[in-house]
């Protein structure tokens, strides 16, 4: 039951403390307000000498760094804050979205990376994913939605009793969902984490995934366990 | 090397047949003028001693053995005495056949009283000589020829060593490496090589400082755009918000947000392509079987909700690679072959290795494009007509062109009859193919 009690933590509403270093005054005023309307508490910092200061008295949840910056640029930014011991998950927000743009934001310390212009929906998806990595590090074995029960460890999904027949990748993709529970997943972030894609497909991998990946699960079902959230992504539970 | 090894035997071996020839020559006549000069001399016996003297003569001469071989005969051709392989009755010179390797050459001349003195010397003798000068000819030939290539090489290989260095900085260059620069002696006395060397780096220079530039330019466009973008992307967003009570507003909103997508999508793949050919990064082990499965079975739901086909067939084959820009190669190709066939159609898409290749292969049974037209399919914005009204940015073959490239991947599209078939096939760099 070990694993039931960590799985609690998983699901509910957050709310984190985040900073925002960004230079764009709109781009920033978006951000805050994107982020406040989802109940998180918001510092806005518009250089990186500012940022250095602010952040390394600690207490934010999640960090959001525009790359480029007056002063201090982002990437030395994080790398002196992961040097004062803050380690808050750092997303980096870029217009630069070449692979050793991201491989340069991931080696200073970076989480996540963004690329301009993404959109808020995204944004806020991402903010919530990497506050849920820093509340709750330890992974649950078991996850349970329902009568929906994925066991991480067996590799196996069950309805009640029912053993659902799903092929690896349909595994993974439901995992990912029951980790985020009670979160919306955008498409892009299940294109990254279920099949290591950085690029844009140009078709619906992700829509036709799912929708097969539901009719396994529901069934027949009133209500589906997998949501739409229209113009942001999927969501489990919440 | 070999080339000229083979000039200076065949300039050897002219110089010794002709010297052969004119040894021959002079031989030929010293032969003669000493069978003359014996010939004379029996002459001589027979004026001073008589005819019947002569014969005594010659088989003195004979016993005493000065070289030559002697006959008389009668002036109807009938032995007196001498050798009787030399009985002739005509003056003048030829080469008696004696036996089967014996050759005399024989002067014949008429006495006064009518019999036919004959005077030969055995060519044997000659041909031995010969025979000694011409292996001393090739001996001396032989080891000149050895000596000088000998000498050439020892002297050429510290230049080809050079030139080797600098097709090996070519070689990095063109796989991406744009830091190596070819090694130029320091010392004083400077030849060609060390010209080429520097022309050459001098050339390097001027490349990086292009693509610095070309890279720096990308940047700033890209932020540049980007950031006022952002902006618009996110007042959309919250427009849309605004307009849920209104269905048609927020309509139109999507569609606006749609067109943009559309333009970032091309805008992106525009920078991805500048950025893919002037990168230099390492490269890591991968296995192409592993990229195209993942990407394939990503795309297999949507290629079958289509109403086509897909068939995979894969084995392992190591790649030196992008693991990233290798799988978005693949997708590019399925989605080409997506937007490009009809419904119904089979795509196969094939990984193995061999010779030292590996090989990925993706075909249709759809329309295909003519010879004609294959090259400008891979050229950025190269839409065939046909396909101009169909979404996509029209770079997708140009970025798998890239990606080949950038791989030192040969891409090479064909006919399928009927259909198009893709392949790009793989160096296996030994060193870093190793499948982790």
């Amino acid at each position: 039951m070990r694993a039931l009690d960590s799985m609690t933590s998983v699901g509910g509403p957050l709310q984190l403390r985040v900073l925002v270093v960004e230079d764009d005054d709109v781009a920033a005023e978006h951000v805050q307000d994107a982020l406040a309307e989802i109940g998180h508490e918001v510092v806005v910092v518009g250089d990186g000498d500012a940022a250095l200061d602010q952040g390394a008295r600690g207490g934010f949840d999640v960090l959001i760094i525009d790359r480029m910056l007056p002063g201090l640029d982002g990437l030395s930014l994080l790398s002196a804050l992961r040097a004062r011991g803050v380690d808050a998950p750092a997303l980096f927000v870029t217009a630069m979205g070449a692979v050793s743009d991201r491989v340069a934001g991931l080696e200073a310390g970076g989480d996540d990376y963004l690329v301009k212009p993404f959109a808020l929906a995204e944004l806020k998806a991402r903010v919530q994913a990497l506050g849920r990595r820093s509340l709750n590090t330890r992974p649950a074995t078991l996850l349970q939605f329902r009568d929906l029960t994925v066991d991480r460890v067996l590799r196996e999904a069950r309805r009640g009793e029912r053993r659902l027949d799903l092929l690896p990748l349909e595994f993974r993709l439901l995992e990912y969902l029951m980790l985020a529970m009670g979160q919306t997943v955008t498409r892009k972030m299940l294109l990254e984490q279920v099949w290591g894609f950085r690029f844009d497909p140009h078709t619906n991998i992700v829509e036709t995934h799912i929708s097969r990946l539901r009719a396994k699960l529901d069934q027949g079902d009133a209500e589906p366990i997998i949501r739409t959230i229209r113009g942001a992504g999927y969501l489990v539970g919440g | 090397m070999i080339l000229q090894a083979l000039i200076m035997i065949l300039a050897f071996s002219v110089a010794g047949l002709l010297t052969q020839a004119a040894i021959t020559e002079l031989t030929d006549v010293a032969v003669r003028r000493e069978v003359i000069g014996e010939a004379n001399s029996l002459v001589e016996e027979w004026r001073k001693k008589g005819a019947a003297h002569l014969p005594l003569t010659i088989q003195k001469r004979t016993r005493l053995w000065r070289g030559f071989e002697y006959n008389i005969a009668t002036p109807t051709g009938g032995w007196i005495a001498g050798d009787r392989r030399l009985v002739l009755s005509a003056p003048g010179w030829r080469t008696v056949q004696a036996d089967k390797t014996v050759k005399i050459l024989t002067y014949t001349q008429r006495l006064p009283d009518g019999t036919w003195l004959s005077v030969g010397q055995d060519l044997a003798v000659e041909r031995r000589q010969l025979d000694a000068v011409a292996r001393s000819l090739w001996i001396s030939g032989g080891a000149g020829v050895l000596i000088a290539l000998g000498a050439s090489y020892l002297l050429a290989r510290r230049t080809w060593r050079r030139i080797d260095q600098l097709a090996q900085t070519a070689a990095k260059v063109s796989s991406g490496n744009l830091n190596v620069r070819a090694p130029v002696r320091q010392t004083r006395e400077t030849d060609e090589v060390d010209d080429l060397a520097r022309a050459f780096n001098g050339m390097l220079d001027r490349v990086g400082r292009l693509v610095a530039q070309v890279r720096q330019v990308t940047t700033d466009v890209a932020h540049d755009m980007r950031t006022p973008l952002t902006r618009v992307r996110h007042r959309l967003e919250r427009l849309e918000e605004a307009a849920k009570g209104d269905p048609a507003l927020s309509a139109g909103v999507r569609r606006i947000d749609a067109d943009l997508s559309e333009i970032l999508r091309t805008f992106d793949a525009m920078l991805q392509l500048a950025e893919i050919e002037s990168a230099d990064r390492d490269m890591v082990g991968a296995d192409l079987a592993e990229i195209a499965g993942r990407v394939g079975e990503a795309y297999r739901p949507d290629i079958e909700c289509s109403g086509r086909r897909l068939i995979l067939n894969l084995r392992p084959a190591p790649v030196a690679g992008e693991v990233e820009l290798l799988s978005q190669m693949v997708a590019n190709l399925l989605e080409n072959a997506l937007r490009h066939t009809p419904v119904g159609a089979t795509m196969t898409l094939s990984v193995d290795q061999g010779g030292g290749r590996s090989r990925l292969v993706l075909s249709d049974d759809g329309p295909g494009v003519p010879a004609h037209l294959r090259a400008a399919a891979l050229a950025p914005f190269g839409r065939l007509e046909a396909s101009r009204n169909k979404p996509g940015s029209g770079l997708g073959l140009s970025i798998v062109a890239a990606v080949a490239a950038r791989h030192g991947a040969k891409l090479d599209l064909g006919d399928a009859r009927p259909g198009l078939i893709v392949s790009a096939v793989f160096p296996v760099h030994a060193e870093k193919a190793v499948i982790a």
